[in-house]
């Protein structure tokens, strides 16, 4: 690890022209980040020429208190606390011309429970660097101190499976398929046939919000309709994500007002929205008894490269402060990119009272959530019934497995869909608690319920040889290796 | 009925069993050689125990060939005086039992009639109920089991766990398994006034009282675990103890015997600490004499408190 | 029609066996098993009646299954479940429950609809069997 310059005395510290931020203060090799620090981790890639120690400097500077040149304004200032110091530099495993910069915060310099200030802070300015070749955001250490500002999720894992009543299994959900079209009738009985079949959710798509083919009202009625249809003729709790994103943040809670009025127990946001809306929201489902559910539209434009931009990591712990019930954090074996062990991470952020260090699935730091909600994790995206035992095995109990076109592609119909669908967890799920070994089993334990439930033998028929195989684009650095003893 | 046995599916269908590799692969055999080689003298009974393992084995083995259909009886009655092993030998066939997979968890509960039977009506049943629920998987074993029985008293609750007793033992064989223990006599009796249990119990075991001989080998098992130890006159003196001590009242084998040698460690602390000028080792520190021995009432006549 | 509440109600009805299984997968998880009754199947009602404690002590499930029966006995024509409940710190709730028992038959529920302002209606689900009184719904 190279050793970069210390800082200066005050006076060539401060007499006016271009210093190395170096040398400015932003890095200290020596510091001790404090227990209420705000700690990010960088992965930087420098420019060619650039050295690494500088690079991570500027980074820390750049977000947080310096500018390219020396100003003496800085001495009105207690400007040793406000400057961000990189306090470590690390090569990364694989690649020669990349490193991890280590960053510390100090917390007066964020505003207690504003999401949008923590990402202006520390994302707003930086990216864009010049002797930056690339700069990604890996992973945020986030202080007890801080966290305790934050409401955190509405609802949270617990409460949810308490209002629902069900517990000891995922929960069930698909989105209304086609993405796009269905007038609010239409859209109505696909709702129906998927919850009496056996569903606990159906999900609007992130895109229906309000548009010619179907007005949000309608939209809403008819779908209340279908709900409590479906939950009379199955004596179950049963809900529909409505989703209440809009333009403005008056007409959001003019929306999501009249899912109350309509007696939803849950609504739907966009991250799209942006960070201060998803706070507000989480806020009015507090006051509302409303589990709020967070589809991550965009996301990927940021965080599926591995050098630059922002990791899913990341935003999964600001969505948890933010106070999301439900986030989608990627399926392992479905259509959209997620490998195991970065989605296992991902998971662990959700829905743990503490993460400890794992590099092996990207936690780098070792985080308490301070008693946070926990947030349920929503897989999405190409799954189907024959993949029920992988679902469980990497993912777990507590998640919501959505198939979308996984029911309403059913030959039999979508009540049939969501029957097998529910046949085959349920079956998976007795099959685990019962002792045997379910992912190696998987197969035949399904074939078995099977016999018993003929929309499964279908599905099981159509769908068994359909796999998404390619190559992550995000896979974690570290990768455990076996020692020999 | 699954046990956590290291076996395999019984589904399928056996043709043939492999009684030698069952009796090692099961841990049976380890239990027996543990019951020789950790319990001094009991030969009766170490000897009954070995032909039920057989017995338990060949019906497991048959079991498994298809030949079995009812589950076997396996409740048991221990009769003997106090302090001949009785409850030790019960957690071994707890043991036993598990690894034959005739029990789900091998745990043993331990009762006398006071946690079965309440003092006031409608208290008896739900009691007893709680500890066979607590006993399922594993097995019961009920000291002095005749206290449950006082007919002399009307208003005693003792019958209707009694009744419990019964029925559980009847229709839950798979679930527990049942020893009752106590004296002798009193063992006797109480099943010619109770059929019920009689007919329902497998497996009658003895408990014969130890032997001097074996006593004081026993005495100086207790002596060694303690990190003390005998010289020739003081182990003399212990078998005379011994000797003495089984002729007097409220004798109790084993246990007799510890608690001699509690008295004795406190009188040879008090020797030791009177005697020693200066400072002492370990060997005098764990010297059992004579006279801490022979100092106890039991050499003049009457028993120490 | 089956009310389908509860974690396993999609699959065929549990035999004694089956219960055993599941029950003890619990206990050995470190959760208490509670049997639970009622003739009301709304699906907010969170409150069925409790048969005996939650049963904290006991190692094997066979203690469960016989309370169940025991229970069978006196509420055969009822709703029954079982439940797990967890009392580690971020948990403190249920982590399984399902139904064991079931009454013959199962009249469902009634949905009404009362017209409020605009296109709104206000949804409330009744049990049919409530037209009787507790006690008396399931014979």
């Amino acid at each position: 690890m190279p050793d970069g310059d210390k800082k200066i005395d005050a006076k060539t510290r401060y007499s006016a022209g271009v210093l190395e931020y170096k040398k400015m203060g932003y890095w200290e090799p020596d510091y001790e980040p404090k227990e209420t620090d705000i700690i990010a981790l960088f992965r930087i890639t420098p420019q060619d020429g650039v050295d690494p120690i500088e690079a991570a400097a500027a980074v820390a500077g750049e977000s947080s208190t310096a500018t390219w040149t020396v100003v003496w304004t800085d001495r009105l200032t207690a400007c040793e606390k406000y400057r961000a110091k990189a306090y470590r530099v690390d090569p990364t495993p694989n690649n020669p011309n990349e490193y991890f910069a280590y960053i510390a915060y100090e917390l007066d310099l964020f505003e207690p429970g504003s999401i949008a200030n923590l990402t202006a802070s520390i994302i707003g300015n930086v990216f864009g660097f010049k002797p930056l070749k690339a700069l990604r955001l890996e992973d945020m250490r986030l202080p007890v101190a801080y966290i305790k500002t934050f409401q955190g999720p509405a609802t949270g894992i617990v409460v949810e499976r308490e209002r629902l009543n069900c517990y000891g299994r995922p929960l069930l959900g698909a989105t209304v398929k086609p993405k796009l079209g269905l007038s609010g009738r239409n859209y109505g009985r696909v709702v129906y046939e998927a919850l009496k079949g056996g569903l606990d959710f159906t999900k609007d798509d992130e895109n229906i919000n309000s548009q010619p083919f179907m007005h949000w009202r309608d939209r809403f009625l008819y779908c209340m309709e279908a709900v409590n249809r479906a939950s009379a003729a199955t004596g179950e709790v049963k809900g529909t994500y409505l989703n209440v994103t809009a333009g403005t943040m008056e007409e959001m809670y003019k929306r999501a007002e009249f899912a109350k009025e309509l007696g939803s127990v849950i609504v739907m946001i966009d991250l799209v929205i942006g960070y201060t809306a998803i706070q507000s929201m989480a806020k009015w489902a507090r006051d509302n008894d409303m589990i709020l559910h967070l589809h991550r539209a965009g996301h990927s434009t940021y965080t599926r490269q591995k050098i630059h931009g922002v990791s899913f990591r990341v935003i999964a712990k600001w969505m948890r402060l933010a106070g999301v019930d439900h986030i989608h954090a990627g399926t392992v074996v479905g259509k959209l990119e997620g490998d195991p062990a970065t989605t296992k991470g991902y998971y662990d952020i959700c829905r743990e009272e503490h993460n400890p260090v794992s590099l092996e699935t990207g936690l780098f730091f070792e985080q308490d959530w301070a008693s946070l909600n926990k947030v349920m994790p929503v897989a999405s995206g190409g799954i189907h019934a024959g993949q029920m035992h992988q679902l469980i095995h990497y993912l777990g109990e507590d998640v919501v497995l959505q198939f979308g076109g996984g029911t309403i592609g059913h030959p039999q119909g979508i009540a049939a869909g969501a029957t097998a669908n529910r046949v085959a967890l349920e079956a998976m799920i007795y099959a685990r608690n019962a002792g045997k070994d379910y992912l190696a089993e998987g197969p035949a334990i399904l074939a078995e319920a099977a016999k018993n439930c003929t929309p499964l033998r279908q599905a099981l028929d159509i769908w068994k040889d359909v796999t998404f195989d390619y190559a992550s684009t995000d896979a974690p650095d570290f990768v455990p290796t076996t020692s020999v003893s | 009925m699954k046990s956590e046995h290291t076996e395999q599916e019984p589904q399928q269908a056996v043709s043939e069993v492999n009684l030698k590799e069952e009796f090692q692969q099961s841990g049976v055999s380890d239990i027996l050689s543990e019951l020789d080689n950790d319990l001094i003298g009991l030969e009766p009974v170490k000897t009954r125990i070995k032909e039920t393992a057989s017995l338990l084995l060949v019906d497991k083995a048959r079991e498994k060939l298809g030949l079995v259909n009812e589950p076997p009886t396996l409740h048991m009655s221990f009769s003997g005086n106090p302090g001949t092993g009785k409850t030790t030998i019960a957690l071994k066939i707890a043991n036993l039992l598990f690894r034959l997979g005739y029990v789900r968890k091998g745990h043993l509960v331990s009762v006398t009639r006071d946690d079965l039977v309440g003092q006031y009506i409608g208290h008896t049943a739900p009691k007893t109920k709680e500890v066979l629920k607590k006993a399922m998987g594993g097995v019961l074993f009920i000291d002095e089991a005749y206290y449950l029985y006082r007919p002399e008293n009307e208003r005693d609750y003792g019958q209707e766990a009694i009744e419990i007793l019964l029925q559980v033992m009847e229709n839950n064989r798979d679930d527990l398994v049942v020893v009752l223990a106590g004296y002798k006599d009193k063992m006797d009796k109480f099943f010619e006034s109770n059929p019920g249990f009689r007919s329902r119990i497998a497996h009658h075991i003895d408990f014969p009282d130890y032997s001097n001989d074996e006593l004081l080998e026993i005495a100086e098992v207790m002596v060694t675990g303690m990190n003390y130890k005998f010289n020739p006159e003081s182990k003399q003196a212990m078998a005379e103890y011994i000797a003495l001590r089984r002729k007097q009242p409220h004798f109790a084998n084993a246990r007799s015997i510890r608690n001699a040698l509690d008295r004795a460690r406190l009188r040879q602390a008090n020797r030791v600490f009177n005697d020693s000028k200066g400072p002492i080792g370990a060997s005098f520190l764990s010297q059992i004499e004579d006279v801490d021995i022979k100092q106890s009432r039991v050499f003049s006549g009457g028993i120490d408190k | 029609m089956r009310v389908t509440q509860g974690t396993f109600s999609f699959l065929p009805d549990f035999s004694d066996q089956q219960i055993h299984e599941q029950v003890q997968y619990c206990i050995d998880n470190g959760w208490a098993v509670s049997i639970e009754y009622t003739d009301d199947p709304h699906p907010r009602n969170t409150y069925w009646e409790m048969w005996g404690h939650p049963m904290f002590d006991n190692p094997d499930a066979a203690a469960v299954v016989y309370e169940l029966n025991e229970c069978r006995k006196v509420y055969g024509s009822y709703y029954i479940r079982i439940i797990a409940f967890d009392s580690t710190p971020g948990w403190e709730s249920i982590r399984l429950s399902f139904i064991v028992n079931r009454p013959a038959n199962e009249p469902g529920f009634k949905l009404n609809r009362t017209e409020v302002k605009g296109r709104n209606i206000q949804y409330s689900m009744t049990p049919y069997s409530s037209d009787k009184p507790q006690g008396s719904r399931y014979k």
